[in-house]
């Protein structure tokens, strides 16, 4: 209990060095740190509608989490899961304009494209990873790139909608996931994304194939000594992180946008990761994390209003946030480096 | 008709090597932290910073040259950042990597809206540009096949220039030998008294080094503009290429050449008409076909290649350093 104690604290600590460099970058944009930080807040929960909308934003960085996760479990680094969220995204809204279907069924229908989508754009840098051992960091990076320039070219050159703006038709309204309050956009993804952080992390914790997982990622040559299947595993574990940043995709086009758009969705597949690694990898941690860059997200919509501070501003926080958590031993006793030096390997 | 093919022949060739100059600078940055058995996912980050402020120093000071100091200060920076994380504090590689990467994107759009009060890009502001090389005599001699050595910014010709330097760097000198002994066996190295530390130190900074004149190339060379995330994936490209030529200059330009190749005919297909965002894809799809063909072409050599190198480099290490460390 003290060990993970130590590691709270570490991170909360991290997080305070993280918020004083970003209050140190906000001066040298010339805004008061106070401010900016104050704007974040109230942009983020200062009513109902804005909490929603902080809700709103966490269901698509919880659910790459939870992609993440499963990836950095397994000691897969999937960075792909922007461009997974891209094809599930474009896969669902095809289903959900192409198709009529009884309401509820088509919604399934949606999500299971964009499951699939998602999967299969990883599957070949999985193939290559589990086989071969190409770096499924490089590849999946790269293979990002080439989802946001393809699921553009559908939908411009080849689904646009008649005298519309870079954006498919809208999807028919049986395939919509509902709405939760009258007043937000916000729905029932935000249930997805929760039990399916709950329900990873029960898989991880109560199964033998769950349990066979986090030995790869944590002791691979131990694994394969108790007889794991190391490299059909590998496989499979970027292939389910993968079909859940398509999920990811299909929620947000379904639940928030009824269409597809051009860059409908930047940079949440990379929020994603970033909370699962502040996380720790741990799925019912990421509901925290998540939500934590949601309100970042869904503040930062204000400070473009009232501050003279670009919203990017929250991306540097973010990633400062990560660099400090990730050089913790500067807060851990000296006799703790070896500690550090596994962090994220877990 | 036939001369009108060879010029456009000719000038997709030189427009090959511009479009090579930015991915192979950055590429060769990355030997140094490849040989020096660091995985550096953070190239995108520091190339992007030196495009930025690259720019910057051009508007403060007036002068491209003092624009390119800046923007390899910045990513010096950068590469030190990545450093301290990676050497000093022993964090992650890829996590490290991946947040300055963010960093210098989130860093790059808000310190933009700050100075500028605009998003998207830098244009005008008085953007002086790199000068263009013209060789002298280039014109008399070469007639219609000059545009292939005169007429770059100084930037191409240190990219190309520094292949054969770095090959002569990496096997004729001791700091080039140190980074390779500590990038393929730092036990080794350990036991000849250098310091992994430092050597890992000046193999980032080195990085950062070649990678900030990349990014510098992008944002004074031919255009001179600064737009968001315009580095787009040629950090990454660059890795790719690294892991599939362990970082081995000769190597490194040849799989530059291809992507510079790709690079440069995309443009020109775009011209023709295809769609632009297929024809972008281009480069992506190729740096991602080359890195699985050659890791399956490469699957029964990586064991041979290992056990051979680590031959060598025991067998360099008794000739060498003992050498070397006489004058003590």
């Amino acid at each position: 209990m003290s060990e993970r104690l130590r590691a709270v604290s570490g991170q909360v600590i991290a997080l305070g060095v993280a918020l004083l460099m970003g209050a140190i970058i906000i001066l040298m944009v010339g805004e008061s740190p106070v401010h900016v930080f104050m704007t974040l807040l109230r942009g983020a929960f200062g009513d109902q509608e804005k909490i929603a909308g902080t809700l709103l934003q966490t269901t698509p960085i919880l659910i790459c989490g939870v992609a993440a996760c499963i990836g950095l479990r397994g000691g897969m680094f999937n960075v792909g899961i922007e461009g997974q969220l891209f094809l599930g995204g474009f896969a669902a809204a095809w289903v959900g304009f192409t198709f009529s279907l009884p309401t509820g069924i088509h919604t399934l229908a949606a999500l299971a494209l964009a499951v699939a989508a998602g999967a299969a754009w990883v599957a070949i840098p999985a193939y290559f990873r589990a086989r071969y051992n190409t770096n499924e960091v490089v590849s999946t990076i790269l293979s990002n790139y080439i989802a946001v320039l393809l699921t553009s070219y559908f939908t411009i050159f080849l689904f646009k909608r008649p005298g519309g703006w870079s954006e498919t038709p809208p999807i028919l309204a049986t395939a919509y996931l509902p709405e939760i309050f009258a007043f937000s956009r916000l729905n029932w993804g935000l249930f997805i994304g929760l039990l399916l952080a709950v329900g990873v992390a029960l898989v991880f914790r109560y199964t033998s194939w769950g349990y066979g997982v986090t030995m790869v990622g944590s002791a691979p040559k131990f694994a394969e000594y108790g007889g794991v299947n190391v490299k059909r595993q590998g496989f499979v574990v970027l292939l389910l992180s993968g079909a859940v940043g398509g999920l990811a995709g299909g929620v947000e086009t379904l639940g928030v946008h009824h269409r597809f758009m051009e860059g409908f969705a930047p940079g949440f597949g990379f929020d994603g990761l970033i909370a699962a690694l502040l996380a720790n990898g741990s799925p019912v941690a990421t509901i925290v994390t998540a939500l934590f860059f949601g309100a970042l997200r869904s503040g930062s919509l204000l400070l473009e209003v009232d501050t003279t501070a670009s919203r990017e501003i929250i991306t540097v926080i973010q990633a400062l946030i990560i660099l400090s958590v990730s050089a913790q031993v500067l807060v851990r006793r000296r006799g703790d480096s070896q500690a550090g030096e596994r962090r994220w390997k877990f | 008709m036939e001369i009108l093919d060879k010029l456009i022949n000719i000038a997709l060739i030189a427009a090959t090597l511009r479009t090579t100059a930015p991915i192979l600078l950055v590429a060769l940055g990355g030997s140094f932290t490849t040989k020096a058995g660091i995985f550096n996912i953070g190239l995108e980050g520091q190339m992007l910073a030196g495009a930025f402020f690259a720019v910057l120093g051009s508007i403060w000071t007036g002068s491209a040259f003092a624009g390119v100091a800046c923007g390899v200060a910045a990513a010096l920076a950068f590469a030190l950042a990545f450093a301290v994380l990676v050497v000093t504090f022993r964090a992650n590689e890829v996590v490290v990597g991946l947040a300055l990467n963010i960093l210098a994107g989130g860093m790059t759009i808000s310190l933009m809206k700050a100075i500028f009060g605009t998003r998207g890009s830098i244009v005008g502001h008085g953007i002086v540009g790199l000068p263009k090389v013209q060789i002298p005599g280039a014109q008399a001699l070469l007639g219609s096949w000059a545009p292939l050595v005169s007429g770059f910014t100084p930037i191409v010709y240190v990219a190309f220039i520094a292949v054969p330097l770095l090959v002569l760097f990496y096997n004729r000198t001791r700091l080039g030998l140190y980074i390779r002994v500590v990038g393929e066996k730092p036990e080794a190295a350990e036991a000849l008294g250098i310091s992994i530390t430092r050597v890992r130190y000046i193999a980032s900074l080195l990085c950062g080094l070649l990678a900030g004149l990349a990014g510098a190339h992008l944002s004074l060379g031919y255009i001179t503009m600064f737009t968001e995330n315009m580095s787009s994936g040629r950090g990454f490209m660059a890795v790719a290429i690294l892991i599939f030529s362990n970082g081995d200059p000769l190597k490194v330009l040849a799989g530059c050449l291809l992507f510079g190749f790709a690079d440069a005919f995309s443009l020109r297909l775009q011209t023709f008409g295809f769609p632009s965002y297929l024809v972008l894809t281009v480069p992506y799809v190729v740096a991602l076909t080359a890195l699985f063909a050659l890791s399956y072409r490469a699957r029964p050599k990586i064991i041979k290649e290992t056990l051979a190198s680590m031959q060598k480099l025991l067998s360099t290490d008794r000739n060498s350093v003992p050498a070397d460390k006489n004058p003590q």
